[in-house]
């Protein structure tokens, strides 16, 4: 059972953020890792493969941005979510070009994220069967 | 001189006050609505986003309060252009609450001038642990938040601690003691005493010795107590500061700075050191609370982890005074009881004392050994374990996690907190992770992905329907309230539920700020749940993921209580709510009162309260209204109802049909005047049968007949298709309803006003009264002040709106002459329950 979970990586330099996100993605069965810093973050891509990514855009050290694209070179297969500012519409829609599977403006509440991944999920079984 | 001349000036030759043009002012008076719309709705928002349902950032908080500041800007302005300026204050007004709404967005509130260098116990803010360190401010909460009873005391805050170190000059000192120690060129036991030494050789800022010698002259002992930023709070400080009991009042001053010197103690530096917290500066407030001379005392463990199968907790206790407990000399008896009500006890382990530690006759402690008979007797009875299991039980569902709890029982036998704090569990317990889709096949699911989250969290309980007050009283600590409307009155019971589910309302009503403000899980608009969950169930209700399982999913709440980190401790939850109030509260509720003004507004509501109601004033005022309004189409209702109302319709309340200036209630379309009128045109309402006038009564009516004549006969509605503002005079009684009936439920509210009447005081008073019941029982929060009633509703869906709506068109009909007829307090559930009765008999529809 436990080998067949999705791993979910959390990037947001907002502790909140991880704090709430990461209890409700655990009860759906995720495995879920998160992180405040983006070059810990990349780390930890660097080491391991993630199904979900979901990542805030604008975070201070390296961009939301150019950290998807990394992950997204390293693991082509895995899903990002972009979590954005309400007001940073435009930059969430340049970044749908680079294969962003959805994007969420914040404030959301956690049903709406819940949702959103359980789709990211649905995409990759039914890739992988 | 020149100034004052020219004052003077002005004021006798006061110039013509130049009226706005109505154009003008109808476009003001629309954008003043719309704004003020608005801005309820940001902080309905806010309110909701406290709830813990919503992921926020900073940016957010920031974005809203600076929306805020744009509207009210506006609205001041709009109101003052109405006005020809009267209302400039209004300025300094947004400034006095702005400025500190800034600086909290940006952290730098807790250090500023506003904030006190002492504070008692019983008035300190609460989400301030910055000022108070967390020991104080976690007894702040217990005392203010669940009222159990706290030592009397006050506390000496962080800021009393840095004026007392800028005094001495002891900062920058301080600093590199301790930059030299990071960098190993001083060892610990010497910059400790070092940094010790500057503070005990310190002086006690005179401002400060004051305000203590203020608290302290009146109690002989004191017990002085580190309360450390930080202290209590995710990382244990536990016995690394210095505690001093048996403090005279005289010597509160000193041990005072004992405690300040116990901050830089080797072990306190060494532990802040491996902690990685001597980057931020330490910050020590110290907490000042009357002795308890204790019988008995001891600590509870919310949870023990011994008997996992079963779910109890247990109680620590020895006679006499706390020391050998503390120091573990003695041996306590310890009782494992159940968690749940009525708490049985599982197990009692008695032992035999030794010795016990009481007061010394000439001050201090003394050891003596025990009375024979008490030897081995236990040291608390069966009343106390209940009282302390009670309390524990609170303690933990308020802070979300297992605590450890100190007490002490008085000589008398009352029972005191001492202290509350999260229990460290000397081996971490493995708690299975709870997967939904597991929990669903394990435990019928009654309702699921419904209503909308007012606070989040897991709770546990046997459901408690609530339909009226009469049913508050019984109502079981740790019980799940479900309810069909949130009505205000329902404040009561939120401390003692587990958890609320109710089918109407919205997560910024009334009742929903109250469940946030005790962290009761709650769910709001939950279609049918009182058909579902039925009285006496046991369910557990888990707002996290909107669902109500049957059973008690054991699980799931030990997941949370052990797992998840509570997200109202959290610094973005804790600045919200610092934010908001400043924002939410409205303390401006009756304009009659002399505080209504722009300095008594003290929150982003007060004002924009103030703005409305002046700025419908400014429309009221009679004279100017009809020099101003020449030439707008102004409409008279004719109706069978005398009233002479007249209407202005901002847009969309009065059909195309309508001609001249004259309009039938068939030819309005504005929802809320329509139904209100509906309801004073009810067969039966509008009575016309002469009414019996006692001599007392028509006394004061022909006393009153004067002053109340020369401000009659002028009724307003101002009306949209969704809205209106109605002002009515019906002989001496003075109505004002304010009013939206949109489809979206979050735009509409109902406020009512009602004052006056031609008798005495006495019967208006009953008058008010009986209003007041009325209300309740329709759900609106209601505030009485004398003759003065006022009522409001929020948010409710347009057909709930619609039924209040008809019952104040009665009720306005009903009371028209009611003052003459109460002629005893008996009078008022009489005559109440005659205007219940008269709805009835119209059918049910408007039935509370």
């Amino acid at each position: 059972m436990a080998q067949n979970k999705l791993r979910v990586l959390i990037l947001d330099d907002e502790p909140i953020v991880c704090k709430r996100l990461k209890p409700s993605l655990e009860k759906l069965g995720f495995e879920v890792d998160t992180f405040t810093r983006s070059f810990e973050a990349m780390q930890a891509v660097e080491q391991a493969r993630y199904d979900i990514i979901v990542t805030d855009l604008k975070m201070e050290g390296m961009d939301g941005m150019r950290f998807l694209q990394e992950a997204k070179k390293l693991h082509p297969e895995t899903e990002v979510i972009v979590i954005t500012g309400f007001a940073t519409m435009e930059t969430a829609k340049e970044s749908f070009k680079k294969g962003v599977f959805d994007f969420i403006a914040k404030p959301f509440n956690l049903n709406e994220i819940q949702k959103v991944v359980l789709r990211a999920a649905d995409k990759i079984k039914g890739a992988a069967g | 001189m020149l100034a004052a001349l020219q004052k003077l000036w002005r004021k006798v030759f006061k110039p013509p006050e130049d009226l706005v043009a109505f154009p003008e002012v109808f476009e003001h008076f629309q954008e003043l609505l719309q704004d003020h719309q608005k801005v309820m709705e940001i902080i309905a928002d806010l309110g909701e986003k406290s709830g813990g349902d919503f992921i926020f950032d900073r940016k957010y908080l920031q974005d809203s309060v600076n929306e805020l500041h744009v509207l009210l800007l506006q609205l001041i302005k709009g109101l003052n252009l109405i006005s020809s300026n009267r209302y400039l204050d209004l300025y300094a007004t947004l400034d006095r609450i702005f400025v500190p709404l800034e600086a909290e967005l940006r952290g730098r509130l807790s250090l500023a001038a506003e904030m006190p260098l002492t504070v008692a116990l019983k008035e300190l803010p609460v989400d301030h642990p910055e000022l108070s360190g967390g020991k104080a401010a976690n007894l702040g909460e217990i005392s203010q938040r669940l009222h159990l009873p706290v030592p009397d005391g006050f506390v000496i805050t962080t800021r009393a601690y840095r004026t007392f170190l800028e005094q001495n000059r002891l900062e920058s000192r301080t600093h590199a003691l301790i930059s030299a120690w990071l960098a190993d060129e001083t060892d610990t036991l010497h910059t400790s005493r070092q940094l010790q030494y500057g503070i005990l050789a310190g002086v006690v800022p005179q401002e400060v010795a004051r305000e203590i010698r203020r608290f302290t002259e009146n109690v002989p002992f004191w017990a002085v107590r580190s309360s450390a930023y930080g202290e209590d709070g995710e990382l244990s400080f536990a016995g690394l500061h210095e505690s001093l009991l048996q403090v005279p009042a005289r010597g509160v001053a000193d041990a005072y700075k004992k405690v300040l010197a116990s901050l830089f103690s080797p072990e306190a530096l060494a532990y802040r050191r491996r902690m990685d917290m001597l980057g931020e500066e330490a910050a020590m407030g110290v907490l000042c609370q009357e002795v308890i001379t204790s019988q008995a005392s001891g600590v509870v463990h919310s949870l023990t982890l011994e008997c996992p199968e079963t779910d109890c907790l247990t109680i620590y206790a020895y006679p006499g005074l706390g020391r050998p407990v503390m120091d573990g000399r003695a041996r306590p008896d310890r009782f494992i009881v159940a968690r749940q009500a009525p708490h049985q006890v599982k197990s009692r382990e008695v032992f035999p004392k030794e010795y016990i530690v009481r007061p010394a006759p000439g001050g201090g402690e003394e050891e003596v050994a025990p009375p024979p008979e008490d030897r081995d007797r236990a040291a608390i009875g069966f009343e106390t374990i209940q009282t302390l299991a009670h309390w524990a039980m609170s303690l933990e569902r308020y802070f979300k996690r297992p605590q450890e709890i100190e007490w002490a029982e008085g000589p008398a036998g009352q029972i005191w907190v001492l202290q509350s704090r999260p229990l460290a569990f000397s081996q971490i317990p493995d708690i299975p992770k709870v997967e939904v889709t597991r929990l669903h096949a394990q435990y019928p699911v009654l309702l699921q992905d419904q209503g909308v989250v007012a606070h989040a969290g897991v709770g546990s309980g046997k459901v408690f329907l609530v339909q009226s007050d009469a049913d508050l009283g019984r109502f079981p600590d740790g019980a799940v309230l479900v309810t069909r409307y949130t009505a205000p009155w329902l404040a009561r019971v939120v401390p003692q539920a587990a958890a609320i589910v109710s089918e109407r309302g919205s997560p910024a009503g009334h009742l929903a700020t109250i469940a946030r403000e005790f962290r009761v899980p709650t769910l709001v608009g939950v279609e049918g749940a009182t058909e579902v969950l039925k009285p006496g169930m046991e369910v557990t209700v888990d707002t996290n993921d909107r669902l109500v399982f049957a059973g008690r999913v054991q699980e799931l709440l030990r997941y949370e209580l052990m797992e998840s980190t509570a997200f109202e401790d959290a610094a973005e939850f804790r600045l919200l709510r610092r934010i908001l109030k400043r924002i939410g509260p409205l303390t401006l509720v009756d304009p009659q009162d002399p505080g209504f003004t722009p300095e008594g507004c003290r929150s982003v509501h007060d004002v924009i309260r103030f703005v409305h109601e002046k700025a419908v004033q400014e429309l009221m005022d009679l004279p100017r209204f009809l020099k101003r309004f020449k030439g707008a189409q102004l409409w008279t209702l004719v109706s069978d109802i005398p009233i002479g109302l007249k209407i202005w319709d901002l847009g969309g309340g009065i059909g195309p049909e309508a001609r001249g200036n004259e309009v039938t209630a068939a030819e309005i379309t504005s929802q809320p005047l329509k139904t209100l009128w509906e309801g004073v045109c009810a067969p039966g309402v509008w009575s016309t049968e002469p009414i019996q006038v006692d001599f007392s009564g028509l006394m004061s009516s022909l006393t009153r007949t004067t002053e109340a004549a020369t401000a009659a006969g002028f009724n307003l509605a101002v009306i949209t298709g969704t809205y209106l503002n109605l002002h009515l005079r019906l002989g001496y009684h003075f109505n004002l309803v304010d009013a939206r009936m949109d489809p979206d439920p979050h735009h509409n509210h109902i406020y009512f006003r009602f004052v006056g009447g031609v008798t005495d005081l006495t019967r208006r008073s009953r008058r008010a009264k009986l209003l007041a019941d009325i209300l309740s029982k329709y759900h609106f929060k209601v505030d009485t002040k004398g003759d003065l009633v006022i009522a409001r509703i929020l948010h409710l869906p347009q057909e709930d709106i619609r039924q209040r709506l008809l019952v104040l068109g009665r009720l306005i009909g009903f009371t028209r002459q009611l003052d003459m007829q109460l002629k005893s307090d008996e009078d008022v559930p009489v005559f109440t329950e005659k205007f219940l009765e008269g709805i009835q008999s119209q059918g049910d529809k408007e039935a509370p």
